[in-house]
């Protein structure tokens, strides 16, 4: 479990890195999509525990891993698709405005 | 179970460096897609099926068809 | 500098991040002892995922396809949608054969996963996405104006809207039978035995919606962000 921990640690470092630092629009989503990975990866590992399985109760299960957040996971995955193809499509228009994907240059832009 | 668990999470961490470093825009986007492929094993070991399901459809399929759309309407882009 | 400023701040932050994973507590967890020792009960469905996504939780449910609509609305204007663009790329004959070939397997899947979500992992988004992807491969490989002509858009917005409306019917069907909104063995509805395909009451037809609504709308997505001035 502590390296689930750090690695998760480590992905959201990554992606907080990529936002502040990178100056094109797309890779600044794909540093959004890696701390959203790691934000799912955090809930699926709250609910493990050591020999659960999983929480389908056909028959002959004693220990079941935590449900809840993995259902708080799932909802998380299908709004963030959303979120990015919403992002995706603001990228369009703006390079369809100004021709460039680099925030430096458009921010020149505006004056 | 735990050196899966292990090597997947190391090459996770690697492939998210590799596809924040890269130049080349269509590289990072394929490793994204490699990055959700390895953390679908990673939920299948640690005992959350729906969870991979979803991760393995939305995240590896619909959002890489997505960036890939996007970065072909945006040519001339380096 | 605002690379030293930034390194600085990230591992402020991982250091803070680190801490607090290490010495989160261990908090009760009662809420999720009684959902796995009384869901079936309740519910009637054996996977205890689609049990609170649809109905413990039936409301968040309602809330992230509103989501979903709204994402697909706010695409649908930001994009123009005067002219249509061809994809760039050509395929062969190969290409063409193998996806037409593999999309009746794909629609068998989606169909499948939808049906079974409360015996089986999956459920109303996961075989809403592959319901959406047949219509993304057609349009990649085919074009959008052939895609177009298969599955109209006035088609796909009335699937969506048929689909947003009666998640809402179903759960006013609960307030019908003297229980809450979303009510499922609450209201009185038939269980059935669990583990058969026709039980928990209304989860399989709540499942069926979400399905297309998500099939539709993430279809419309796809359609609008391939539309070009």
């Amino acid at each position: 479990m502590n390296s689930i921990y750090a690695v998760v640690g480590i992905l959201i470092c990554i992606g907080f890195y990529t936002i502040l630092t990178k100056t094109n629009l797309i890779k600044m989503v794909i540093g959004i999509n890696i701390i959203e990975s790691a934000v799912i990866l955090l809930l699926v590992a709250l609910s493990y525990k050591p020999g659960g399985s999983a929480p389908i109760l056909d028959k002959g299960y004693e220990l079941v891993v935590d449900p809840i957040p993995q259902a708080l996971a799932l909802t998380a995955i299908v709004i963030g698709a959303s979120t990015t193809a919403m992002m995706l499509a603001l990228i369009i228009k703006i390079f369809s405005k100004h021709h460039t994907l680099d925030v430096r240059e458009i921010r020149n832009l505006r004056g | 179970m735990g050196i899966i668990l292990h090597v997947l999470l190391v090459f996770s961490v690697l492939i998210a460096i590799f596809a924040v470093s890269t130049k080349n825009l269509l590289n990072s986007v394929i490793a994204m897609s490699v990055f959700s492929a390895s953390f679908v094993i990673i939920f299948i070991v640690l005992q959350a099926p729906d969870v991979a399901l979803v991760e393995a459809v939305v995240a590896t399929g619909i959002t890489t068809g997505f960036f890939v759309i996007t970065l072909n309407k945006l040519e001339g882009v380096k | 500098m605002r690379k030293l400023i930034s390194s600085i701040t990230v591992f402020l932050l991982g250091g803070i991040l680190l801490t607090t994973f290490f010495t989160m507590p261990e908090g009760a967890k009662e809420l999720s002892d009684y959902y796995i020792s009384s869901g079936v009960v309740d519910t009637g469905a054996i996977n205890l995922i689609t049990a609170i996504l649809f109905d413990y939780r039936g409301f968040d449910t309602l809330g992230e396809a509103t989501v979903i609509f709204a994402a697909a609305c706010t695409l649908a204007f930001l994009v123009p949608k005067q002219k249509v663009h061809m994809l760039s790329a050509r395929f062969s004959v190969i290409v063409q054969q193998s996806i037409s070939f593999i999309l009746p397997f794909l629609f068998v899947i989606g169909m499948y996963l939808i049906f079974y979500g409360h015996l089986s992992p999956g459920g109303g988004f996961t075989g809403g996405v592959v319901l959406a992807s047949i219509v993304i491969l057609t349009t990649i490989t085919f074009g959008i104006s052939y895609s177009d002509r298969q599955v109209r858009p006035r088609v796909k917005s009335l699937l969506e809207s048929f689909g947003a409306i009666g998640f809402v019917i179903f759960g006013l069907f609960g307030i019908f039978a003297g229980g809450a909104f979303l009510a499922n063995g609450q209201a009185g509805f038939d269980l059935g035995i669990p583990g058969e395909l026709t039980s928990s009451g209304l989860i399989p037809y709540i499942n069926f919606m979400t399905g297309l609504k998500v099939a539709a709308g993430l279809s419309i997505m796809f359609t609008s962000l391939i539309k070009e001035e």
